[in-house]
């Protein structure tokens, strides 16, 4: 594989400290501990691979340690056949562990198949939770609809009454945080407009949240709508928010001009009950 | 220092055991192996646990059957000497090294006013929605360990500091770990609020700490550098922060684990977390003496086969992003009929510059070719590693189609976490002439920062160029 252009003689580097312990200790080093370190087990002479690299390199490696350090021993070659042994059992070790982990990439993010339906258990417990990852970007379609989430509240004034505020389009200032800014945040890209996909996701066909994360989906996207509407200032001076409904109001993107294709641009609402706002959370609890 | 070799040679260089022992005076009838063909293949370990000696299904004669089981065997022995010998790639990890800390680090400094409403105990995504999820799925987060706003202030600067440390390559093995513990961290509190940049760059933080990636372009590599310097004149090369680094984490390591707050955490990330705390001593104890040579130099094969496996395990994440976001637009009807690209440009949260947007999407023909292009590049991707020209020619396209997503998309940090992974794959001349650039410019900067200072020195040659037989470990303080 010509995969990323190694020169074969490019300078190596050594020793850093490794990541794993070793599991050869240095007992195993006492049967050839009669040799010192000049015993003729180490490499005979270091074979010199620079010449070609040392003329393209514009720094020669040797100038800050032009006077003589005697080499180190390294490598395979330097060491005595039980360390050998066990070197070699570790890389064969260390080659059945990346071959099992990119199989197992492979399996999460490849489509649902027999393997993934016979061991599909052991592939999420090697997978989750940190190598979890998902590469649809924009596959297999990309989303053709622009979804806003819009937001109102019921508010109760200082004076003891009751008022319901008017839709406040988030999505919107979310695209108007986006428009012309060439570092949009992810709480202006990602927040909202995730947060609606996971509660969609963790809510049935009739609404109903599913598990955990259902419950989590539903606190979340209200505590997002919270921030938003104290932000854009909707409870009025001296305010609380009682309850606040939710709704999507999703409209196709329109086809291209140079497309003959048509399609409806009419919005599709899908309103959400109201929720009840826990006081705490009204008043400044999220940040 | 010389603490255990004490042969004299004049090679500076260490002992490059690159010619694989050869069983030469076997009398073999067949071509001798063309063992000087470059071979630049990337390390493939997979390659090296297959003793694969031919089937002994229907060869003609013991002659020719024995001369292939040789020649099988000796590349074999060949490639184990390659990817035990060296950390390959030193210049391509550094480069992912230095692109994700870059991006992460760029990253929080850009979000850091948003900080608390993206990862804070009260943001949307609370503290307490935050513990109720990862007690359910096990992941990995410092900021389940308390809920109090200095606590996660702290684990914020502490992370936008080791994405610093560790792009300048100060103790990159300790701070690659750190890293990953600021990424997860970070990331496992809040998952909703990442994107494909985020999911690249939570992979490759683990995939890291297995590399060497301070070989070159790192504070290690010039410590290493002057430490040797200073041994060839017979002197001690000192080093306190490496020990006392070590020790200050092992203490909150301890502390961590006996207070149980790993909790809910799979033992997956506090197990490697104690693994290269305990390599690491192992490591410093065996340089320190002499007769424990064998040892270093073990240690030092196990480090090149961690780093090489790792390095292979990124290439391959690599391939699989681009394989699999090419396969599944293949099977999209808007990737079939050469209009996918118009859409995500027409999304308000996805179109910064509308009118670029527009300007781009004018042409029916050319936003045919851009989202056919597409996928046939990221289709062919992974299959254009075999010719490194072809793979060269199509890593510049899609270096420069993440670098214009970055623009008309408005994904800054996503494309520089995607450029960073292609980075693995640019060719080492490339990355060489690169550094030489950046490290003339900052020569030269610095000489006139210093002309201005009254300062006499000249920078010298701290080039950040590495060169040969750089070690990022840490220099021992007695021989």
């Amino acid at each position: 594989m010509d995969a990323y252009d190694e020169e074969p003689n490019a300078p190596r580097g050594v020793q850093p400290p490794p990541a794993l312990p070793e599991p050869q200790t240095s007992r195993s080093a006492r049967p050839a501990g009669t040799h010192d370190p000049q015993a003729p087990d180490r490499p005979a002479a270091p074979h010199h691979p620079t010449a070609p690299a040392a003329s393209t390199a514009p720094t020669a490696p040797t100038a800050p340690t032009a006077p003589a350090e005697p080499p180190r021993p390294a490598g395979l070659a330097a060491l005595p056949l039980p360390h050998r042994i066990g070197a070699v059992a570790f890389l064969a070790v260390v080659a059945v562990a990346v071959c099992t982990h990119l199989g197992m990439v492979f399996l999460h993010v490849a489509p649902p198949n027999t393997v993934t339906a016979r061991h599909g258990g052991a592939v999420n417990e090697w997978i989750y939770p940190e190598f979890e990852q998902n590469w649809k970007l924009f596959a297999p379609n990309p989303l053709q609809q622009d979804i806003a989430v819009q937001a109102r509240a019921e508010v109760r004034t200082p004076d003891g009454g009751r008022h319901t505020t008017g839709w406040y389009d988030l999505s919107a200032q979310d695209g108007r945080a986006i428009r012309g800014n060439p570092l949009p945040s992810h709480t202006q890209q990602n927040e909202l407009r995730r947060a609606w996909d996971f509660f969609v996701a963790a809510h049935d066909g009739a609404g109903r949240p599913v598990g955990l994360r259902g419950a989590l989906a539903e606190q979340y996207l209200r505590r997002i709508v919270v921030l938003r509407l104290e932000r854009a200032h909707a409870p009025g001076p001296g305010g609380t928010v009682e309850r606040v409904q939710v709704r999507a109001r999703t409209t196709n993107v329109p086809p291209p001009k140079w497309s003959r294709e048509k399609v409806s641009t009419a919005p599709v609402l899908r309103a959400l009950p109201w929720w009840p706002v826990p006081s705490a959370e009204a008043e400044g609890g999220v940040r | 220092m010389n603490r255990f070799v004490p042969e004299p040679s004049p090679e500076p260089s260490p002992a490059s055991s690159s010619a694989p022992p050869e069983p030469s005076q076997a009398p073999s009838p067949a071509p001798p192996e063309p063992s000087q063909a470059p071979s630049p293949a990337p390390p493939e370990p997979s390659q090296a646990p297959s003793p694969a000696p031919p089937e002994p299904s229907q060869a003609p004669s013991p002659a020719p059957r024995a001369a292939v089981g040789r020649r099988a065997l000796r590349s074999l022995a060949r490639g184990v000497t390659r990817v035990t010998d060296a950390a390959l790639g030193p210049y391509q990890t550094a480069a992912v090294r230095i692109g994700f800390a870059a991006t992460w680090l760029l990253f929080l400094l850009r979000e850091f006013p948003h900080r608390q409403e993206l990862y804070g105990p009260d943001g949307p995504w609370s503290w307490d929605l935050a513990r109720q999820l990862v007690t359910d799925n096990g992941a990995f987060t410092v900021l389940m360990w308390s809920r109090s706003q200095m606590w996660f202030e702290a684990v914020y600067a502490l992370t936008a500091a080791v994405s610093l440390l560790l792009l300048l390559g100060w103790r990159t093995r300790t701070m690659s770990v750190l890293f990953m513990v600021g990424v997860l961290s970070l990331q496992n509190h809040s998952v909703l609020m990442g994107d494909g940049g985020d999911n690249v760059l939570h992979l490759m933080s683990l995939y890291l700490v297995f590399t060497r990636c301070g070989q070159v372009w790192s504070l290690d590599a010039r410590r290493a550098r002057r430490a040797r310097a200073v041994r060839a004149h017979g002197a001690r090369a000192g080093d306190a922060a490496g020990p006392l680094l070590w020790g200050v984490l092992g203490c909150v390591l301890a502390a961590v684990t006996v207070g149980g707050r790993f909790g809910t955490a799979e033992w997956t990330v506090p197990a490697l977390l104690w693994a290269v705390w305990l390599a690491q001593a192992v490591w410093w104890a065996a340089g320190r003496r002499e007769r424990t040579w064998r040892l270093r130099v073990l240690l030092d094969v196990v480090g090149n086969v961690l780093h090489n496996g790792a390095l292979l395990v990124i290439m391959a994440e690599a391939c699989l992003v681009y394989a699999t976001a090419g396969w599944y637009k293949i099977q999209g009807s808007r990737w079939q009929d050469g209009t996918a690209v118009y859409y995500p440009l027409h999304l308000g949260y996805f179109s910064p510059w509308p009118g670029l947007a527009d300007l781009l999407s004018a042409n029916g023909t050319l936003v045919l070719l851009v989202t056919y292009g597409t996928v046939l590049a990221q289709v062919a991707f992974p299959f254009t590693l075999f010719n490194r020209r072809v793979k060269n020619v199509l890593l510049a396209a899609m270096i420069t189609e993440h670098a214009a997503i970055a623009v008309v998309l408005g994904l800054p940090f996503f494309s520089l976490a995607m450029i960073t992974a292609d980075a693995v794959f640019l060719p080492t001349s490339f990355l060489r002439c690169l550094g030489g650039r950046a490290a003339r410019a900052r020569a030269r900067l610095l000489s006139r920062t210093a002309a201005r200072g009254g300062r006499a020195a000249p920078p010298g040659r701290e080039r950040a160029d590495g060169e040969a037989g750089e070690t990022t470990g840490t220099v021992r303080t007695r021989a």
